[in-house]
């Protein structure tokens, strides 16, 4: 066990540096479509840590959500809002900005980190807390089979209603 | 490993496809509406509204035979129930679904506003409402809540070319999502409390807690606040007025009674199974509610001079007077059944009389084109039949025997009073003057129809077409019978009650 959770650390460490470099990329690049390139490299990157935690149904999520459909929204919307796709100089924010986002970024960083160690001290959770895809699929499928179905007829009247008021006639 | 993946065990749930029955005709029905929309060309259109009406009155059919078979049916652990209550409101969902089709079927068929998509919509719509009556869970309420309200967004902006039509479906949209993320963030404080999503084990839970915990306050206010804005209460109203005014008149009829009812039923969910045992909480936020709700609303209806923009703050007024027995109803078991079933009765009776307004509305704009009060001048000189149905529908806005709308206010008043709570009869005597206030507009459009000179002198009679008419028969007649023979609604609904889940 002890083995394991050495290995489980390094990759955590690697990992999270990883994902430290591309937040910061992030807001320091000049161009916004790398900007939204180094998100990417966040996102996965908490996708990984979620594998590390054993949780992979949440880590497919994150894929799916964050990285399949939100980040191909936010490329969609700099190319269709026509902005420059090119370096920009003018992307940077003023300096009194600067130092208001980066305080509120400190505060939370303080406050989310002390509420985190405030609230599970020494706690160990071993393997309870796991959720296995296969408990996450039964439920969907037997207690909460009518939402899904239900959820499944939401999708289909979105789409289209969606197309109907998008597409020009 | 794999072995061990592949052999585990699954039971498969036990779906009572006869309780299911209503839902699944109904998802039938849009299923059919599509593939009839894709394989068939522009000479069958009119084929989606009878298609559509067809499914929803076929569902009415396993509704009646649940109700004959009169079982309690609980499923999925109990997130899904079919009683009485559930099916009285199935079968209003339905019918005034009907009633919508057919205000809609001309209206759609002569803007050339994409018929198969607007009835597939409709109906999806309706069946979310449906699962919202059955729905015991918070993720079942949501997901019906969302299924009702996105199609709704759609519908609202239907007429693309019309900028008031985008504004209407726009505000709708942002107005709507808003409320839903503070709904969502209640519900997910609630399910931290309790643990669980299923509104049975939250009403155990909350109701066990003893002190008062500012963090179930901040739960049940944020659920019940996300609700306040489906059903426009003051002061989460600003949405309606634009929204009614700017989106298709059938979609304002199918707003202003089918959705704000499903907003409701969820009120009445999860007050009366999850909440319940908090009443200290929810009473006074409801008591505010319904006294601005009534009072801004009537207030405001004054002085409006668009019919449609009328009846939206009218309907806002209404929503007051239907969240007033929740002001009284934790005090004990029997208060609380009186004012679920006084607001089941308000329901009923205001979607029988606020969806044959609208078709007045409907027919009388289908000459005039537009929607000032003063183009209802004169109606009774050239449309005799109309101006009596508006009137009876009217009189019944305003509480007025023998239309039935006295018997909702009636109900109203007497689950008010029977608390015996000084906060219940102040409650009553506002309800009582803002019966005074509405009678105000009520009562101008009244005598504008019966003593004006029509604008223009213009007196060619109104065509009113099969569909129009056959809505305005239902209407008028659930408005007469309802409110001579109350019986035939009391009967009905005497059979409601929530608390049997409650142990």
């Amino acid at each position: 066990m002890l083995a394991l959770l050495v290995a489980q650390n390094i990759a955590f460490y690697i990992i999270a540096a990883l994902m430290v470099v591309g937040a910061l990329r992030v807001v320091t690049c000049k161009n916004l479509m790398h900007a939204a390139l180094w998100l990417v490299l966040v996102l996965a990157g908490a996708a990984a840590q979620y594998i590390l935690l054993a949780s992979e149904f949440v880590a497919i999520t994150q894929v799916l959500v964050y990285l399949g459909a939100i980040i191909v929204l936010f490329l969609f919307g700099i190319m269709l809002t026509r902005a420059k796709t090119g370096t920009d100089d003018d992307l940077d924010n003023k300096k009194s900005a600067k130092f208001i986002g980066g305080g509120i970024a400190v505060l939370l960083l303080g406050l989310m980190g002390y509420s985190l160690i405030d609230g599970f001290k020494d706690t160990e959770f071993g393997n309870l807390m796991v959720q296995r895809t296969s408990q996450v699929s039964d439920s969907i499928f037997s207690t909460y089979l009518l939402p899904f179905e239900v959820l499944s007829i939401l999708l289909l009247a979105a789409l289209i209603g969606a197309i109907v008021l998008a597409r020009r006639d | 490993m794999l072995a061990q993946l592949l052999t585990f065990a699954w039971n498969a749930p036990s779906v009572d496809y006869h309780a299911l029955a209503p839902e699944i005709i109904v998802a039938a029905t849009i299923v059919v509406l599509i593939v009839l929309d894709a394989f068939t060309g522009e000479r069958s259109r009119w084929a989606s509204s009878s298609v559509a009406g067809i499914g929803l009155l076929v569902a009415l059919i396993p509704i009646a035979t649940l109700a004959y078979d009169g079982v309690d049916r609980v499923m999925f652990g109990g997130g899904f129930v079919v009683d009485n209550y559930a099916l009285i409101l199935q079968a209003l969902f339905l019918v005034a679904g009907y009633v919508v089709i057919l205000l809609s079927t001309n209206y759609i068929a002569e803007g050339d506003y994409h018929e198969g998509e607007y009835y597939t919509l409709l109906l999806s719509s309706i069946l979310g409402m449906m699962v919202m009556a059955s729905a015991r869970d918070l993720i079942s309420i949501f997901i019906a809540l969302e299924l009702v309200s996105i199609p709704a967004y759609m519908l609202a902006a239907w007429r693309k070319r019309d900028q008031k039509s985008n504004e209407a479906g726009l505000k709708y949209y942002l107005m709507g999502v808003f409320a839903s993320a503070i709904l969502l963030y209640g519900m997910s404080l609630i399910f931290g409390i309790t643990g669980s999503t299923l509104l049975v084990v939250i009403g155990a839970e909350l109701g066990s807690y003893v002190s008062s915990q500012p963090i179930i306050t901040l739960g049940i206010a944020f659920v019940l606040i996300g609700f306040a804005f489906k059903v426009s209460a003051v002061p989460f109203h600003q949405w309606a007025p634009d929204t009614y005014e700017g989106a298709p008149t059938p979609v304002t009829s199918f707003l202003a009674v089918a959705s704000k009812a499903a907003g409701f039923v969820a009120i009445l969910n999860v007050l009366f199974i999850g909440f319940y045992g908090r009443h200290d909480v929810w009473e006074p936020l409801m008591w505010v509610l319904a006294a601005l709700s009534m009072t801004v609303g009537n207030l405001i209806a004054l002085r409006q001079t668009n019919v449609v923009r009328m009846l939206a703050y009218s309907g806002i007024a209404q929503a007051g007077y239907i969240l007033a027995p929740l002001a009284v109803a934790g005090a004990t078991l029997g208060t609380g059944g009186e004012a679920l079933r006084s607001i089941v009765v308000y329901l009923l009776i205001y979607a029988g009389m606020n969806l044959g307004a609208f078709a007045v509305v409907l027919a009388v704009s289908r000459k005039t084109r537009s929607g000032d009060i003063k183009s209802f001048g004169g109606l009774f000189s050239y449309a005799p039949t109309l101006t009596v149905c508006m009137t009876i529908f009217l009189f019944s806005l305003a509480g007025i025997p023998p239309a039935a709308g006295w018997f909702a206010k009636l109900s109203i008043f007497s689950s008010l009073t029977s608390a015996g709570t000084a906060s219940g009869y102040i409650l009553a005597v506002i309800v009582g003057l803002n019966s005074v206030i509405a009678f105000g507009y009520y009562g101008r459009l009244i005598r504008v129809m019966w003593m004006d000179e029509a604008p223009d002198g213009d007196r060619t009679p109104i065509k009113v077409p099969a569909s129009l008419s056959f809505a305005l028969i239902i209407t008028v007649a659930v408005t007469l019978v309802w409110g001579v023979f109350p019986g035939a609604l009391t009967h009905f609904t005497d059979q409601v009650n929530l608390f049997s889940l409650l142990r």
